[in-house]
């Protein structure tokens, strides 16, 4: 494993990046000035922007009356093709970028931009590839911002499994640990966390029965703090002496063995792949975990504890105060790994609630009371979704209607969402000016037939053939009207505006003070609506297209948007590979076999500002010295 | 006829499933008409090996055992060796 590939950083920016922390010194522990570095609006210091997982900025120099004015300034190719998932962050004058497969990791300087700081590339083991499931992506990077003894440090995850911490300032490798194993299908696409001095890593698989697993690994040495899985006994969930006592109905003791026949717990997915939120003052982070397996649901009967479901754990010691499953027994692959976005607002009564929403695979919007799990409300994404009638809100269940479930000898048809969700991977955002969530959709229905097959550690285990197809909405003659974007008022469970797109929105949405959403689409835009209505404002072309989620940071006074492009991901898993038959990809062969026509690989990221100011603005930036070193 | 009766009286009990009669808080599944409480036994019988259900378990166990001598070289002497075969002490 070579990792010692970093080059020197220039005194100017290493300068920078050492003022950083020394901004925020003050605070006791690394995670204030975590806390701190968030609410500099220049900053993107983790996926989500902060803890709250809002992908909302308080900038509003691009705006609605001139985001018309918004032009390309700068761009940065990652060398690598496939599906680009997640989104840069930016600490001070260092933007940090992460590839698909190998698993690049960049640093690049912001005074110069795109020239490269360091790089830090892994060598991998090829046959990652052959067991990940949709596409080779990653969903980013996490950041840790010293602490007097460490310097700062940077967080990957690698396809074939490992959790690395680099050096921020100069991309040295400080140490790697094992966290999965290939040899038995368990990789690694999630995006690593930081809370105080713990880095948080969670799993994949499921699709070759990966028993799914969140770690978390001290920071400066890698020690494994703690590790609490999906399913099985009570211990190995790490569930506190008070799991769900203010929900009992959802369960509590034993259900992790009970609701499985014999030993196939051991092998009933649940991994997380997905997005992790923090809320600092409950002390509690928020995931998802995902579907089980395999998705042939004849071959486990029971309500597969705690696949799919919604968890609060004590980061500290991993405890799970909270789960709430969301789909019970799955019979659709709604893995429940999507994001959780933290706000606080006041509920129908009145009374202020600190609140956890999250849109589902399986088509429903959840929102909990992030302190004590009760369920506030489950809306429909769409009114399409069909697999259930209703969520009970006094006892959380769904009501599934029989007519769309999954069983062996039984081929079903038109089930809505889809195996994707109607809503996947995309982080969204929630502006908390307006009340409102923003939401990259899926518009996607299936045919499901299930098939028996034998479990064998590092092979595919899945047990169903699918076909998808575009909703009721869409277009389904010409297989186009894949997805839709929607403002969602988490309260009222009123849509504000909605639109469809050509194909899924799959990287997610980012909103600004500027009253803008901005998204990128798979057929490759970045576009801005307008918050307030749903009016599209501006777009722009871009080289691939887009499954990643954009974001926003200023510098030297210019606010800057950036997302990634690199079509892939499991919608572009027909493109990447060359895949025709229609139910390859598990399924999303079919359903997106015209994505070619609007787009082709690429890897990299575009940036934008007002009428594309940039520090090359000034054409000696950056200009050959012939006496520089 | 009374097969006729009793396929349509299990097809009914089956339709009803919805998912919300539950035999204990957060345990509510049921089969599906024609279908088996338990499948061990019946055509639908994965016959999962023991074998093979253990690996992960056994493959956690060794990358754990691996990443606790790497982070026990690094915390004593401030080297990080991933290749735990060239860890002075550790095999």
């Amino acid at each position: 494993m070579s990792m010692r590939t970093a080059k020197r950083m220039p005194a100017l920016t290493l300068a920078a990046l050492i003022a950083a922390p020394a901004l925020a010194a003050s605070p006791a522990l690394a995670n204030d000035t975590l806390v701190e570095m968030a609410k500099d609006p220049r900053n993107w210091v983790m996926t989500g922007r902060d803890y709250s997982a809002n992908n909302y900025s308080t900038m509003d120099q691009i705006n609605k009356e001139n985001v018309s004015e918004l032009r390309s300034a700068w761009s940065f190719s990652t060398g690598v093709l496939h599906g680009h998932e997640g989104t840069p962050l930016v600490i001070g004058d260092v933007m940090y970028v992460h590839s698909p497969f190998p698993n690049t990791t960049f640093a690049l300087d912001l005074n110069e931009p795109g020239k490269i700081i360091w790089q830090n590339k892994p060598r991998q083991d090829p046959t990652a590839r052959s067991v990940a499931c949709c596409d080779v992506v990653n969903r980013g990077l996490a950041y840790w911002p010293g602490d007097g003894e460490v310097d700062p440090l940077i967080f990957r995850t690698q396809l074939d499994g490992h959790i690395v911490a680099m050096d921020a300032a100069t991309g040295e490798t400080r140490w790697v640990m094992e966290n999965s194993d290939i040899r038995v299908g368990s990789t690694l696409t999630i995006a690593p966390y930081v809370i105080k001095d713990n880095v948080i890593v969670g799993s994949s698989g499921a699709e070759l029965g990966v028993r799914g697993y969140v770690t978390a690994y001290d920071v400066k040495t890698g020690e494994q703090r703690w590790r609490a899985f999906a399913t099985g006994p009570d211990e190995d969930m790490r569930l506190s002496a008070d799991f769900n006592a203010p929900n009992p109905h959802y369960g509590q003791w034993d259900l992790g063995l009970d609701t499985w026949e014999g030993d196939a717990w051991k092998i009933g997915g649940g991994t997380n792949w997905g997005w992790y939120a923090y809320d600092p003052d409950e002390d509690l982070f928020y995931y998802g975990s995902g579907n089980a397996a395999p998705w042939n649901e004849t071959m486990r009967p029971g309500d597969n504890k705690w696949t799919n479901s919604i968890w609060g754990r004590d980061p500290d010691d991993g405890m799970a105060r909270f789960a709430y499953q969301k789909t019970p027994h799955d019979e659709w692959d709604y893995a429940g790994v999507n994001v959780m976005m933290l706000s606080e607002q006041e509920d129908r009564d009145g009374n202020m609630r600190k609140l956890l929403t999250h849109p589902d695979r399986n088509g429903i919007v959840y929102t909990l009371d992030r302190s004590t799990g009760d369920l506030v409300s489950a809306d429909k994404l769409d009114d399409t979704v069909n697999w259930t009638k209703t969520v009970q809100l006094d006892t959380g269940l769904p009501v599934r209607d029989p007519e769309f479930g999954t069983r062996m000898d039984h081929k079903s048809r038109d089930i809505c969402p889809s195996a994707m969700g109607y809503h996947n991977q995309g982080h969204d955002s929630y502006d908390p000016e307006r009340q409102v969530f923003l939401m990259g959709l899926n518009h996607i229905c299936m045919d499901w037939e299930p098939f028996m097959l034998p479990y064998r550690a590092g092979q595919f285990f899945v047990g169903a053939t699918l076909w998808m197809y575009p909703g009721p909405k869409g277009d389904r003659q010409n297989d186009l009207g894949l997805g839709q974007v929607k403002a969602y008022d988490a309260i009222t469970g009123e849509f504000k505006w909605e639109v469809m797109e050509r194909f899924s929105v799959w990287g997610g949405t980012m909103a600004t003070a500027g009253g803008l959403t901005f998204y990128g689409t798979l057929d490759g835009f970045l576009k801005a609506r307008d918050t307030d209505t749903g009016e599209l404002l501006w777009k722009y072309r871009l080289p691939s297209g887009a499954i990643g989620h954009p974001m926003t940071y200023e510098h030297d006074g210019t606010q800057y948007v950036a997302i990634y492009y690199g079509v892939g991901g499991w919608p572009g898993v027909g493109l990447v590979f060359d895949l025709q038959d229609p139910t390859a990809g598990l399924g999303s062969v079919g359903a997106f076999k015209r994505l070619q026509e609007y787009t082709q690989m690429g890897g990299g990221i575009m940036v934008f500002s007002l009428d594309g100011r940039n520090p090359y603005s000034d054409p000696n930036v950056g200009e050959y010295q012939p006496n520089e070193g | 006829m009374a097969g006729l009766v009793a396929g349509i009286a299990l097809g009914g009990g089956a339709l009803a499933y919805d998912g919300t009669n539950c035999r204990a808080p957060g345990n509510c599944w049921e089969p599906k008409p024609g279908y088996p409480e338990t499948v061990a036994g019946t055509k639908y019988d994965p016959q999962h090996d023991p074998a093979e259900l253990s690996k992960q378990a056994e493959s956690l166990a060794a990358m754990d055992e691996r990443n606790a001598m790497r982070v026990k070289h690094f915390k004593e002497t401030g080297e990080f060796i991933y290749d735990v075969s060239k860890i002075p002490g550790a095999n």
